[in-house]
């Protein structure tokens, strides 16, 4: 018991003695590698954590993208030698499976700093927010979007609506992944938000959700990329999407897009800051999370793109959209109006269920190709 | 003047007096009753809440919940390995629970509930009470068809029966302590005060006087206090409903009651032949759980719905589509079997969770059924659902108003709740006829306490006529004379004699008036006059009220089973008993503050 404390305190006065400005010159040739998602995600991350990193330690950080889950990171472990990617911006989700396969790097909790009123992180940090080998930094959400154009009369507003093609016709696009759409099929028969996870646990609740989703199935296209949906919607290519709702924020607000959000069930679930198991900078890697999470450069990033910020010192910061001077608040997955609806996505039953939606989804979606296939030589 | 003014004051204040001693031991009795159900509400909150969070504990780690088996749905055989014997090696510990550590060797349920609030017979002991808690959180842990609110119900009687031995000035406050502590445990468990409030006075109390009604009120608003502002508890069953759409299927409703009358007495009377059946076998009493729960896990193997309380499938059978007709009529049918061999064989849990799920799919067949076959409109199946399961409920718990009342607390529709009333109304009078009020006053006429007249024939009929009895009588040997008999009643002032021989039988009694024209050496013996009324110890003070009718006499002899003469029972104090308990039962169901 008393080693580790003692461990613990001797890290918490390094970060202490070692905070952003000293020791700068010195490692002006020192460099850190981040793993993040590209498009306006990783501009808002630019401009509001990497820039102003550099500027404070010296430290030059090379960025590197990837399209989020567990399996890029595998790859890179796998590829034997030291890793080059110091630290990694992952869902929830991923990161505890990530952590439990050994994949990340254990994270001291005593890494995020103190809010600026003095109120230790972990009082300050929303619930969940610190995991064994992670932090969350801010909460995004999976929404449903929709194009303006395509439904001048009655607006879509809820789950429901985006599986009835009868009042809102055209075709969805959805993430060619075995993630939130499972949930929104059971969400749509009018299962209450809480026993979701319950039902999607049986066989019997699978087999209701792909039953619904068969209903919409011939008019789905899949998005891989976060800015696809976002394409797909501007070109009119469909008329409802799901997407993360900071890039359809972005696209409406600087692309002027005809997008509007529907908030009913929207997936709420964590972004992360980890360290990839066995990395030679970790200590320059905490460095830059404590620096990531702390209060001002979370407002920051929340000026920019429409995610919330997972401390409360930090959602209090958030002011006006840094290009457009839109007050940020009311769009952020954390606006109390918008978590009332939300669906709190259970990362701990996604990381249970890893294996089985993937297989599960494959067969569903072959199921449609040999229907598809059956259908024209008929 | 002056003398006749300080007369009245003198006689005023006298008049006050003792008024305001009145009104000081009413307040002194309030503030006590509000605090007995502040502190068992209280009390019985937490207990529930850790009673249902151990149980959800022990769900997932057994791997009895669906979201606890999902994680290793690739490992059949190790699901199929916990289905089979989790709930047979549940079994096996309590039926070791129940015969070692349980003085009734049985688990202890809302029958005891009431018996130990409507008498003041002594209750089970502590021990006994924790033990069948345990082995109820047993049972219910390893996913046995059994219910949690029965356990919960005896729970809040435990605590409520601690805290109302404590101050035995005040009257009937065992039973109202008691009333408390179920009312906090079903208002907390079930997140409906309103229903905890009534299920305590319509099950437990059976009045509704107001100096109950107060603290157990009291004890219910604690029990939501607890569940919603400190542990912000989910409620149990949400569901969307428009509204009933068309006013013919009221009647539907009513016809749904009535099938579900017959459903529910045929569960209930499954269950008494599942326990007498276990009775007849040749399986010691400690292995006859883990036989069922080996059944169970068999079952299960094909129909992972009967396990535990099954709140997926509940939710399911309100989703349109989610079952077929056939699929509902084999989970119904599946669950009264192995529900009833979970009671019947000794699992410790209650009949209303099983009861819920039953009615739920029993409801949704209806509803379908309805669909089907009856060429008229409905309104989506949520509403047959939600009758199906409140009609098939409440003659099991006997409890009308608070299935009702849980209906319109838990979904806060108003529509819902007046179908469901309709239901549960031609569902309640129809099993009264069948079956009985509830399974609960079922067991306890079992137990030789018979509710079905009222609290009045059952407390009479609880009561042995036995404490009514006195040695004071003249006793003679029947080879004694009527001359003997004559100076003996003379001298005491009575006119009846009882005949006991040598080893203290019992040999009839002798009339003064018969022994008047016979001559004075003759034997008592050919004078004894035998066959008339003659109570024993199992005779109750009303089976005595209702056999004095044709009784002429001074007192009923009372022998015992080995023909000896135990006493005897003045006519008058069997009168006057009988008189003392109407009269303690009309005021404590009209006691104020």
């Amino acid at each position: 018991m008393r080693r580790p404390e003692c461990l613990l305190w001797l890290f918490a006065a390094w970060l202490l003695a070692a905070g952003p400005g000293s020791g700068a010159a010195a490692e002006e040739d020192r460099r850190l590698t981040v793993v993040t998602w590209g498009g306006a995600y990783e501009a808002a991350q630019r401009a509001a954590l990497f820039a102003p990193f550099t500027a404070a330690t010296g430290v030059r950080i090379d960025i590197v993208r990837y399209d989020g889950g567990v399996a890029a990171l595998r790859d890179h472990l796998a590829a034997g030698g030291a890793p080059d990617w110091d630290v990694i911006d992952m869902i929830r989700a991923d990161a505890r499976t990530a952590c439990a396969a050994g994949l990340l790097e254990p994270l001291d909790p005593a890494i995020p700093a103190p809010a600026p009123d003095g109120t230790p992180a972990a009082a300050d940090f929303i619930d969940g927010a610190f995991g064994d080998c992670f932090i969350s930094q801010l909460v995004f959400a999976t929404v449903i979007a929709y194009d303006d154009r395509a439904f001048p009369g009655e607006k879509p507003d809820s789950i429901a609506d985006f599986f009835d093609l009868e009042r809102f016709p055209g075709r969805r696009a959805l993430r060619a992944e075995p993630v939130g759409l499972l949930d929104w099929a059971l969400r749509a028969y009018g299962v209450p938000r809480s026993q979701i996870y319950d039902l999607l646990s049986t066989e019997r609740g699978f087999r209701l959700a792909f039953r619904r989703l068969d209903t919409i199935r011939d008019s789905l296209v899949w998005w891989r990329g976060g800015d696809e949906p976002v394409r797909l919607l501007t070109e009119g290519a469909v008329a409802m999407a799901s997407g993360y709702n900071g890039r359809f924020f972005h696209a409406q607000v600087m692309g002027g897009a005809p997008i509007s959000v529907i908030w009913d069930s929207a997936l709420l679930e964590h972004n992360t800051w980890a360290i990839p198991a066995g990395t030679p900078d970790r200590d320059l890697a905490a460095r830059f999370i404590r620096y990531a999470t702390s209060a001002g450069r979370l407002a920051a990033l929340a000026n920019r793109i429409s995610y919330g910020p997972a401390r409360l010192s930090a959602q209090r910061r958030v002011g006006l959209h840094v290009p457009t001077g839109i007050p940020m608040r009311p769009h952020l997955p954390t606006a109390s109006r918008h978590r009332a609806l939300a669906l709190e996505k259970d990362d701990a039953w996604y990381a249970r269920t890893e294996a089985l939606r993937r297989r599960r989804f494959e067969a569903w979606l072959a199921e449609g190709e040999d229907r598809g296939a059956a259908a024209p030589s008929d | 003047m002056a003398v006749g003014a300080r007369g009245r004051e003198a006689t005023s204040q006298e008049s006050v007096e003792p008024a305001a001693g009145t009104v000081r031991a009413s307040v002194g009795r309030i503030v006590l009753m509000s605090l007995v159900g502040l502190g068992v509400g209280a009390a019985a909150a937490l207990a529930a809440i850790a009673f249902v969070d151990a149980l959800v504990w022990l769900n997932d780690a057994l791997l009895v919940s669906a979201y606890a088996r999902v994680q290793y749905e690739g490992q059949a055989l190790l699901l199929g390995a916990a289905t089979l014997l989790v709930p047979a090696f549940g079994g096996l510990l309590v039926g070791l629970i129940v015969t070692r550590l349980i003085a009734e060797k049985r688990g202890l349920g809302p029958p005891d509930a009431i018996l130990v609030a409507q008498t003041r017979q002594p209750a089970p002991s502590l021990k006994s009470g924790l033990a069948s808690t345990l082995a109820a959180l047993l049972s219910l842990g390893c996913g046995a068809s059994v219910g949690q609110y029965g356990p919960l119900v005896y729970l809040g009687t435990l605590i409520g029966g601690l805290v109302g031995g404590l101050e035995r000035h005040v009257r009937d406050l065992r039973a109202i302590a008691i009333a408390c502590g179920v009312a906090a445990a079903i208002a907390t468990a079930f997140n409906a005060p309103i229903a905890g409030l009534v299920f305590a006075h319509e099950v437990i109390l059976r009045h509704y006087s107001l100096r109950a009604f107060a603290p157990v009120a009291v004890a219910a608003a604690t029990g939501h206090v607890m569940a919603n502002v400190v542990f912000e508890r989910p409620a149990l069953f949400l569901v969307e409903f428009g509204g009933v759409a068309h006013g013919h299927e009221f009647v539907l409703f009513a016809v749904q009651g009535v099938l579900s009358a017959f459903l529910a007495a045929g569960f209930m009377a499954l269950i008494l032949a599942a326990g007498r059946l276990a009775g007849r076998l040749p399986l010691p009493a400690a292995l006859r759980p883990a036989l069922a729960g080996l059944v169970l896990g068999a079952v299960a193997l094909q129909v992972p719905e009967v396990l535990g309380i099954g709140k997926e499938t509940l939710r399911f059978a309100t989703i349109d589509g989610a079952f077929t007709m056939p699929e509902l009529a084999l989970l119904v049918a599946a669950k009264i079997a192995v529900t009833a061999l979970c009671v019947g064989f000794g699992f410790v849990g209650g009949v209303f969770s099983p009861a819920l799920l039953i009615g739920i799919l029993a409801g949704a067949l209806f509803g379908l059924g309805v669909a089907e076959f009856v060429p008229v409109a409905q309104s989506g199946m949520v509403p047959y659902a939600i009758c199906g399961m409140m009609a098939m409920t409440s003659p099991v718990i006997g409890a009308p108003l608070t299935t009702i009342l849980i209906v319109f607390e838990l979904t806060r529709n108003y529509d819902l709740t007046i179908a469901a009333m309709v239901a549960v109304v031609f569902s309640n009078l129809v099993a009264y006829r069948v079956f009985g009020r509830s399974l609960f006053d079922v067991q306890l006429r079992n137990r030789r306490f018979d509710l079905s007249f009222g609290r009045d024939k059952a407390i009479l009929g609880h009561r042995p006529v036995q404490a009514y009895m006195t040695d004071d009588f003249v006793a003679l040997a029947p080879d004694d004379t009527v001359d003997a008999l004559r100076r003996r009643l003379k001298a005491v002032g009575r006119a009846e004699a009882v005949l006991v021989d040598a080893t203290g039988r019992y040999g009839g009694l002798v009339a003064l008036h018969a022994a008047m024209d016979q001559p004075g050496e003759t034997p008592l013996s050919t004078l004894a006059r035998t066959g008339g009324v003659v109570f024993d110890e199992e005779t109750t003070l009303w089976e005595a009220m209702t056999r004095m009718r044709d009784f002429i006499g001074e007192a009923v002899p009372l022998v015992g089973a080995d023909g000896r003469l135990l006493g005897v029972v003045p006519e008058g104090a069997v009168i006057g008993g009988y008189m003392e308990a109407v009269h303690d039962l009309r005021r404590e169901e009209n006691a104020a503050a």
